[in-house]
């Protein structure tokens, strides 16, 4: 290797990247200047489309044939990788230059056991022989912290879990000691324990081979934690970059303080604790169990006994009226599951009082009931109707638990309620952005005036910036309607900013309901101090 | 709209199917003005006269103009085709949608079944249609409608169920939404776009299968113009002249080919990810 301790690793140096489109071309990075140390973590932080994406998959020559480059240099230890053919970059990927993905269940082959993709990265890259490369793949899998490498070599993907996957992702990225690696969102799709471990295990592998990395992330307060500087990306273009204390205590540009106050900081109460809990509680929620799966017809013919899939267990629940529940819990814990048995969406055992009547089952759901009780999802792409307007879409609860007269001034108030201008009522989902998209949601819901809204994980598809207003008019209308929230989430700094109380679920049991501000108290559940030790704090530590 | 066309004209298979059934629905609509002759005049003189200025593709076993014939007959093989095709994939599509939305054994009970009804090949389904029915245009167009529809079926339950998964699905359910409502409103136009495919692909499909029906007498009776018909008589008579036994034979290609052509530009038209 011919670079020297203050030469970059890798550094991109006025870099264009343009995307063609039919509506001519499209800019997705504007003259980029980034450089990596040996040894360095850059953290680029940026909202979805900012780019920083493409900028990954240029950095390792693998862009689409739209993709066009109107200039600029990406030099990987002095070599420029805008000059290299195909085939050299094959014998670079890899052995100088890897990538960590998202969501390590689909970067992994589902029909290959997890030895034989680690060590073919050895055998191609390293040029070892098979049983070479099974050994050296053992020993990194035992490097990366997983306690059987032998047993998990020959395990397949689908027999491992997330955290398991990620950490033989990480193994064979580092397998070759590259110079350089690139994180792509690589704890997004993990749970907050198995991220914060995963977290570790990077930056202690990081320190110890001394590669260069770029950390691609959303969550500014997760890469304060790892890296040591930070870019800031916005619309293809570098808006900031410098270390990470100078970004937090001192950012320069509008966007960077914009960025830095959107992140949740659970010190800072959004709501007051006015709620007085009552013997009438608007919904209590009584031995609540779901369970998956049909009894095969034979099963029931010979009656053999059947297991079932448990999805949420026997759980017992209050809110009261014009609360705010909070549920946090990992992905799996059956908060959603409880989401949609109250709703009517999935069969369940045990009773539902709400404001005095019993619901036993889905068919005790009235037409009173659903008006009363309301449901946002969590990605608005997949809630609203591509094919209706949003007139339609917003004209249904009147029509099922309203007036119908004068629905074109209704819609129209609607949308003003949820401040979106008027004039999108004759627009498709398709032509409004994310945030925009779940306004029209949360304005459907509360078409009907319901005393209850469930918000499953309304904010997590959506940007920081856009997140903040969005729960913003939630606490808004929540004010001035008295609606009581089920606020499903499992970001805990945001539901420690407004929630009344929170409810902790693991694997479909209610751990403990607390009140919001003794959620950090030392004599909680003990699953419940983990969860909050692996989230990761807010800005604030920099303040 | 013209973004649409724009896409379908890039490919070359949808360019040339545009103009293929561009070309045939020119000839459905105008054919039976344009004709140079009656097609059921009968001129014992000149049969089996090969192309000549007056009979531009030649005379058949009876002296009629095979051009003219061609022409008139565009309508009802096409157009029959095309509306056995639309009734079968609007069958096929309901059932579909409903069986996805119901779920459970219901589900199961209606693909079975139709499993089953697959199970007979589609041109022995229609035969069997037929015969019981008498053989008629009408019955022959419901015949080749009822083959199509476990198919479509089959298509539309597929897609319908990954539609049946979407939040916006169950955001109606859990309004109290009727279950018509649901499947006609919500389900049904998010699963078109792959049904418009399949059944333009089965329009050439269903063309044959009605030549096939006419030729084996089951169809369109003597002296209808048909295409089907008119191969089958001519088979008689083609060692006296090829021409009656070709033209018919290229005009039902043509459709056939240019409706598939179609089919495959739409797949790729529609999917904006290609």
């Amino acid at each position: 290797m011919t670079n020297t301790e203050d030469c970059p690793v890798l550094a991109i140096e006025n870099y264009s990247l343009d995307y063609e489109t039919a509506n001519g071309p499209y800019h997705a990075l504007k003259t980029i200047n980034l450089a990596i140390k040996r040894g360095e973590i850059l953290g680029l932080v940026g909202e979805s489309g900012s780019g920083k994406t493409s900028l990954a998959w240029s950095i390792m020559r693998y862009l689409p044939t739209n993709a066009r480059e109107p200039g600029g240099k990406i030099l990987l230890c002095g070599d420029n990788l805008l000059e290299k053919s195909e085939r050299q970059m094959e014998t670079f990927r890899g052995r100088r230059i890897s990538m960590v993905f998202q969501d390590p269940s689909t970067s992994l082959n589902p029909t290959l056991s997890l030895g034989t993709q680690l060590s073919e990265v050895l055998v191609r890259h390293r040029g070892l022989t098979r049983q070479q490369a099974w050994k050296e793949g053992e020993a990194l899998l035992a490097h990366v912290g997983l306690k059987t490498p032998a047993q998990m070599m020959h395990r397949m993907p689908h027999e491992a879990s997330g955290g398991e996957k990620q950490r033989v992702v990480i193994a064979s990225a580092f397998a070759c000691n590259p110079q350089c690696i690139i994180f792509d969102e690589p704890t997004t799709a993990l749970d907050v324990i198995t991220s914060r471990q995963i977290l570790d295990l990077f930056v202690e592998l990081q320190a110890e081979t001394g590669v260069a990395s770029l950390y691609i992330s959303h969550d500014l307060a997760l890469v304060a934690r790892t890296a040591s500087r930070v870019a800031v990306i916005r619309r293809g273009g570098i808006v900031e970059q410098g270390s990470v204390r100078e970004i937090f205590i001192n950012p320069q540009q509008a966007y960077t303080r914009e960025l830095i106050a959107a992140v949740p900081d659970p010190a800072h109460r959004l709501v007051k604790d006015d709620v007085v809990a009552t013997d009438e509680p608007l919904v209590k929620v009584e031995n609540v169990s779901v369970y998956f799966g049909r009894k095969p017809f034979f099963a029931a013919l010979t009656g053999r006994k059947m297991d079932r899939v448990t999805g949420n267990n026997a759980i017992n629940l209050v809110v009261n009226a014009s609360e705010i529940l909070g549920i946090v819990g990992e992905s799996g814990s059956g908060k959603s599951t409880l989401a949609k048995a109250m709703t009517g969406l999935n069969r369940f055992e045990g009773r539902i009082w709400f404001d005095g009547r019993e619901i036993c089952s889905s068919s005790d759901m009235d037409n009173a009931y659903r008006k009363d009780v309301q449901i946002i999802f969590q990605h608005p792409d997949a809630s609203l109707n591509p094919r209706q307007k949003i007139s339609e879409i917003l004209s249904r609860p009147l029509k099922l638990f309203g007036n119908a007269t004068d629905l074109d001034k209704q819609i129209g108030d609607m949308l003003e309620q949820v401040r979106l201008p008027r004039t999108h009522a004759n627009r498709y989902p398709h032509q409004l952005s994310g945030g925009e998209k779940q306004r029209v949601a949360i304005a459907r819901a509360f078409a009907s005036r319901p005393k209850l809204v469930i918000c499953d994980e309304i904010t997590s598809a959506l940007d920081v910036s856009v997140q903040a207003s969005v729960v913003e008019l939630l606490l808004e209308l929540q004010k001035a309607s008295g609606t009581a929230y089920l606020f499903i989430t499992h970001d805990l700094n945001l539901i420690r900013q407004i929630a009344h109380r929170i409810a902790v679920m693991y694997r479909g049991d209610l751990i403990e309901v607390v009140k919001a501000d003794e959620i950090d108290n030392p004599d909680r559940a003990d699953y419940t101090r983990r969860l909050i030790e692996a989230v990761p704090r807010a800005a604030a530590q920099y303040q | 709209m013209t973004e649409f066309m724009k896409r379908l004209l890039k490919t070359p298979q949808g360019a040339i199917g545009i103009l293929l059934v561009g070309l045939v629905m020119l000839v459905v609509v105008f054919g039976p003005m344009v004709a140079p002759h009656d097609p059921e005049a009968l001129s014992p003189l000149s049969r089996y006269k090969g192309p000549s200025l007056s009979y531009w593709l030649g005379t058949d076993q009876y002296g009629r103009d095979i051009f003219s014939r061609l022409l008139i007959g565009a309508r009802a093989t096409v157009v029959m085709a095309v509306l056995a095709t639309i009734a079968g994939t609007l069958i096929g599509a309901l059932i579909g949608t409903a069986s996805a939305f119901l779920g459970g054994r219901a589900d199961e009970l209606i693909m079975r079944t139709i499993d089953a009804v697959m199970s007979i090949p589609s041109l022995l389904f229609a035969l069997l249609v037929v015969n019981l029915l008498g053989s008629s245009t009408i019955n022959a167009l419901i015949a080749v409608a009822i083959a199509f529809a476990p198919g479509m079926a089959r298509i539309t339950r597929s897609v319908a169920l990954s539609v049946r998964k979407q939040d916006y699905v169950n955001a109606a359910i859990a309004r109290g939404e009727s279950s018509a409502y649901i499947i006609r409103r919500e389900m049904l136009p998010n699963v078109v776009a792959p049904i418009i495919v399949e059944m333009t692909i089965r329009v050439s499909f269903a063309v044959m299968l009605f030549a096939t029906l006419s030729f084996l007498g089951l169809g369109a009776q003597p002296p209808a113009a048909e295409w089907g018909l008119m191969v089958s008589e001519a088979r008689r008579y083609m060692h006296l002249s090829a021409g009656i036994l070709i033209w018919p034979s290229v005009a039902i290609a043509i459709v056939a080919v240019g409706f598939n052509l179609l089919g495959d530009g739409l797949r790729d038209a529609l999917n904006p990810r290609t």
